[in-house]
């Protein structure tokens, strides 16, 4: 499954990207506070306060100038959607293959989404942090952080497995799942002996589990998360078992492929053996007689 | 001094010369010459069936009264009504081209499901000989309706439909090609045959619909369900009709490759007798009208309106812009150019190979295979063997993909792949052609097997010559895109070998072998481009696409000509290219007419004109009217031309001169009732001519045409009329009776024909308009491609006159020409 492959390459390419930016924003961060707290440190040693970093930045934006237009709430959403981002992303990361990134990470996302909508929603309040945090600077980091996994959501198509509402998987992505695990330990199980006994025993378990998928790709039930999975089963079951349907029957598939590609031979046969040609009707012009210059154009031609 | 009239016997003797010269090639040429006799070697191909459009305005006296009757605000309503009627021959067009996709969609989408299902359920049981009988029922059922309603209502509608066009726009008429059951028929045809799965496009059958709802809308009437709506009354002629059928042709192309441009284009290549700025203007405001409907409600067919995606029914999809991949531009431009230039060749060998082998197979079905039950059975035939082909390769193909969740195939089949994986061979034959084009073009690199795009372009191409030219509506641009699609493609897949690949994608190496291939088998040049062109919405390919086409013209041309110009020669279509023969310089008018003429006098008794139009031997559409001196001695005068069907209206109407005077309250006989009659006239056998009537007399002065075009008499000076009657193609091809020099009348050229507008002022003089034309070619080639028709003929009759003027003060001709 190339797609799959290609998602799940994807994937990881996003997540790495967007830690990466993460990171270097933390550190960027970071050595912008030690600057403020050695600068701090300089006026006063004694009023250093050392606390968690969020009252830390409250002190420094009451002291430090461009840090005015960020206001506390804002601040605190900001922070909150760090340590969210940085959960999801690592979640994401660590069911990259196989891919899990729909069951295992969806509360992840749901919080993210939840703070997220906090941002951007708060537009009335006293900082505006929908402005402040968002579309303040050309960059837009936060929007383009959060966008990029919220693709990354999207193609992955978790809504169909996951309940977002109720926070909770389906229960029909459930049932498959379950049904795969009894496909993959049922091949667990029979491994170790002739593959084509494995093909017989297990016949009737994949089959079923084919059938159900067969049905979850019609309703449009499928993410990611099923979709590799039953890749793998299937994978599994051709390529390493391979427990694939023999070539039956050939021999009446070319006898009537033969007999059909006989008959035009026989149909163009007997139409040119019985059907009368058709005769052309000509027609005989009455023509003046050829005048003298004519003819003799046309003896210097003979 | 005996009588000298002569007059032609068959419906187009000069056309008939010109494709014995056609016909005439290499050694073949010596054995003409030596055994002169073109007619009868004409003959070969021809049937005395077809007529030509009468494309010159009779400008009798009714027709003048008309005209002088009418103010300057009733031309401008003719005006507005000229674009009205355009915008909604682009409209019906553009529905109709919808009309059949969506059809063809369901009815093919409906297939493939049943199919799909079966394979699959007999997959692991073995029983796919069931399958395969299935399918190739299946096709048959499809084809079997297609091919009875094509060949037992309507054989006119078989085919493309693009050489019976092309020869309605150079004006010969072939009976029933516009009407309106051979539009149902085309249609109902084409869904068919493609619903049947037989190798054929949709694309074709819409140029031919479109000409027909041109010919319908325009005349504001349907003779077939007999209501009149009293509207565009005036269009009620060929001149008319023809520039409206003009641009339903264009219309139709503009709908099947949403190309508004190549059908503005293809009008004038194809159709370039008569044509104006006006004309072009209009015709391409009803391209554009067409395929601005198909895409709109296609959209709104998609559940998306508003998003215009579907200009035509084949769309190429995008191609990037950089097609080019090293940045040495001289390396780039000399290797680009190269291959181009290779592309070209086997397309032009494959191409005449193609049309040779259809060739063959056309004279076979026109002997051997004429009679509709076997045409439905050959159709048929080829239908099932088609779907045994495909079913064989897919059924002994590997080549498997994986499978692709999110814009996957639409009927994705396994067979013997691993799960998860499908047949790709399958998902060829499992689309619609058009989707296998876009595939091939724009599939990714690895997407297809090599050995899969050699063995499908060979079955292919066979499948698709033998499938052309059946009792089927189909057309050959989609299967000729295809093969050159795949041979394109297996090029760019093979070319790494050699050090030469600088575009990484096959896919653009199968838009030109599609090209190619296209360019090898139809040879039409401009338009084609053009249309390809625009179907791939990139400008930036004009130039590839350009030179594929030139060389696979060239290439192709020395071997064989393009697959409709036979197809035109095969339905034994006088024909007129816009070229003479290149040996026909020598020849002169009296070489091609026959003699004796058939004439009426100017008063003419009732019982001569019946006797002469129900007499088969003289079944021509128009007549000289002649002045003959008393004593019989002198040699008949020239005075004007009239049609058959003119006479047969005035004999319905029973315009006598003795019941005109008998009965003085009598209404005048008006062009409307000429109008009435048009285009169906009844044949001379359903007019009831009492004994008494016979003996009536008919005043012929005021319904003739009283300015006829006529040629010089041949006399032993070079008169090379052929080619001067080529160059006039241009300008005028319509029937009319040609007439010679009045000292020794020689006789009426043929009908059909084009022949110079100023002669019959000549009449005297014809020594000078033999000169006229080789002296100063290009002052007339400004005329045509400027003015209006009309107003050439016109200007051109002003003109001459003017010379005669000039002539008694010894003027330089050209000078008189230049006031």
């Amino acid at each position: 499954m190339q797609l799959c492959k290609t998602s799940a390459f994807a994937v990881l390419t996003v997540v790495t990207l967007c830690l990466s930016t993460t990171v270097d924003s933390d550190i960027d961060n970071v050595s912008d506070e030690e600057d403020a707290s050695r600068y701090l440190s300089g006026l006063s040693p004694v009023l250093l306060p050392a606390v968690d970093p969020l009252s830390s930045s409250h002190t420094l934006s009451a002291v430090v100038a461009q840090d005015l237009e960020i206001n506390q709430t804002c601040r605190n959403l900001a922070t909150i959607f760090h340590d969210r981002y940085i959960a999801y992303a690592d979640c994401l990361v660590k069911s990259a293959r196989p891919v899990g990134v729909c069951l295992n990470c969806f509360e992840g996302y749901a919080l993210l989404s939840e703070i997220y909508a906090n941002i951007s929603n708060d537009k009335d309040g006293p900082g505006n942090c929908r402005d402040s945090l968002l579309r303040s600077d050309r960059l837009m980091l936060i929007y383009l952080l959060y966008g990029n996994l919220q693709n990354i959501w999207r193609n992955s198509a978790c809504e169909h497995c996951v309940n977002t509402e109720q926070q909770a998987v389906k229960n029909q992505t459930l049932y498959f799942m379950n049904e795969r695990n009894q496909s993959i330990s049922c091949f667990d199980q029979y491994k170790q002996e002739n593959h084509s006994d494995l093909c017989v025993k297990c016949k009737s378990k994949y089959e079923s589990l084919n059938v159900l998928y067969g049905g979850m790709e019609k309703n449009g039930s499928l993410c990611i998360d099923i979709e590799d999975a039953m890749n793998v089963t299937r994978r599994l079951w051709s390529k390493n078992y391979n427990c694939i349907a023999p070539r039956e029957g050939m021999i009446p598939v070319i006898a009537v492929s033969c007999f059909m590609l006989f008959l035009p031979i026989i149909f163009y046969l007997s139409s040119y053996l019985h059907s009368e040609q058709k005769k052309l009707k000509l027609i005989h012009p009455k023509r003046a007689k050829s005048n003298n210059s004519l003819m003799n154009i046309q003896d210097k031609f003979s | 001094m005996t009588k000298t009239l002569t007059m032609c016997d068959s419906s187009v003797v000069l056309v008939l010369f010109c494709m014995v010269v056609l016909q005439i090639k290499g050694s073949k040429l010596i054995w003409a010459r030596k055994h002169w006799n073109p007619p009868h070697v004409a003959m070969k191909h021809l049937k005395p069936l077809k007529s030509s459009l009468d494309y010159d305005n009779s400008e009798n006296q009714l027709f003048l009264e008309e005209e002088r009757r009418m103010s300057y605000l009733g031309f401008r309503c003719l005006e507005i009504s000229r674009w009205v009627v355009c915008g909604l021959i682009g409209f019906l067009t553009g529905l109709i081209a919808c009309f059949i996709d969506i059809m063809v969609e369901q009815l093919t989408g409906l297939k493939y499901y049943v199919v799909k299902e079966n394979i699959e359920k007999f997959t692991a049981g073995g029983g796919l000989s069931i399958s395969l009988i299935l399918w190739a029922v299946l096709n048959s059922a499809f084809v079997m309706v297609g091919a009875i309603i094509v060949a037992f209502f309507e054989p006119i509608a078989g085919g493309s439909g693009i050489p019976q066009i092309k020869c309605y726009l150079n004006g010969v008429k072939i009976p029933r090609v516009v009407r309106l059951k051979t539009l149902l028929v085309k249609v109902a045809g084409v869904i068919c045959s493609v619903a049947g799965g037989l190798v054929v496009g949709k694309e074709g059958p819409m140029i031919h619909s479109g000409a027909v709802v041109a010919a319908g809308v325009s005349q504001g009437r349907s003779t077939s369900l007999k209501r009149d709506f009293k509207i565009f009354e005036y269009f009620r002629r060929d001149t008319e009709k023809r520039d409206f059928v003009s641009a339903g042709a264009a219309a139709g192309v503009s709908a099947a490759f949403g190309a508004p441009v190549g059908g503005v284009l293809f009008s004038l290549e194809e159709a370039a007798s008569y044509w104006n700025q006006m004309l072009t203007w209009r015709i391409f405001f009803a391209s554009m009208i067409s395929t601005f409907t198909l895409n709109f409600f296609l959209s709104v067919y998609n559940k998306n309106p508003g998003e215009l995606s579907n200009p035509g029914l084949i769309n190429f999809g995008s191609f990037d812009r950089n097609f080019l991949l090293r940045n040495r531009l001289w390396v780039v431009i000399s290797v680009f150019v190269l291959t181009c230039e290779c592309g070209g060749p086997p397309g032009g060998l494959l191409g005449a190979l193609f049309n040779a082998l259809n060739y063959w197979l056309t004279i076979f079905r026109i002997r051997y295979i004429h009679r509709p039950c076997l045409q439905v059975m050959e159709a048929m035939l080829v239908a099932a063997v088609t779907a045994t082909v495909s079913f064989i390769m897919i059924y002994f193909s590997n080549a498997c993909q994986p499978l692709d969740v999110v814009q996957g195939e639409d009927y994705p089949l396994q067979l013997y792949c691993d799960d998860g994986e499908y047949n790709s061979m399958a998902t060829t034959f499992f689309n619609r052609p058009e989707k296998s084009v876009q595939n091939l073009f724009h599939n990714p690199p690895g997407s297809y097997h090599p050995l899969t795009l050699g063995v499908f372009t060979i079955t292919y191409f066979f499948l698709a010559c033998w499938t052309y030219g059946l009792a089927v509506s189909a057309g050959v641009f989609i299967p000729s895109l295809l093969i050159g699609a795949a041979w394109g493609r297996l090029i760019g897949i093979m070319l790494p070998v050699f050090p030469l690949q600088i575009w990484a994608d096959p896919g653009k190496y199968a838009l030109i072998g599609a090209a190619a291939q296209l360019g090898g088998i139809v040879r039409m040049t401009l338009s084609l481009t053009v249309i390809l062109i625009e179907a791939t919405g990139n400008v930036t390919y004009g130039l590839p696409l350009m030179l594929v086409l030139m060389t696979a013209k060239i290439v192709g041309d020395y071997f064989e000509e393009g697959l409709y110009d036979i197809h035109i020669k095969l339905q034994s279509v006088p024909f007129v290219h816009s070229e003479a023969p290149p040996t026909s310089h020598w020849l002169t008018a009296r070489e091609v007419m026959s003699s004796p003429v058939t004439s009426f006098n100017r008063v003419e008794r009732v019982g001569t004109i019946v006797d002469l139009l129900s007499n088969t031997s003289t079944n021509h559409n128009g007549f000289p009217v002649v002045v003959s001196n008393a004593n019989g001695e002198e040699p008949a005068k020239l005075c004007g031309l009239i049609l058959r069907s003119q006479l047969i209206v005035l004999l319905k109407h029973k315009v006598f001169v003795e019941l005109a005077r008998s009965k003085l309250t009598r209404r005048k006989l008006q062009l409307k009732d000429f109008r009435d009659a048009y285009p169906r006239f009844p044949p001379i056998q359903s007019i009831h001519v009492s004994q008494d009537e016979r003996e009536c007399m008919m005043d012929l002065t005021e319904f003739m045409n009283p300015t006829p075009y006529t040629v010089p008499q041949v006399s032993a000076r070079t008169h090379a009329l052929v080619p001067h009657c080529f160059f006039f193609n241009i300008l005028a091809f319509f029937f009319l009776g040609g007439w010679t020099g009045d000292s020794e009348g020689f006789g009426q050229i043929p009908p059909g024909r084009k022949l110079l507008p100023w002669t019959q002022v000549c009449i005297n003089s014809t020594t000078i308009t033999g000169c006229l034309v080789t002296r100063c070619p290009s002052f007339y080639s400004n005329i045509w491609v400027t003015q209006t028709p009309e107003k050439t003929a016109h200007f051109l009759r002003q003109s001459t006159k003017l010379y005669l003027l000039l002539k008694e003060k010894k003027k330089c001709f050209v000078a008189g020409q230049h006031e």
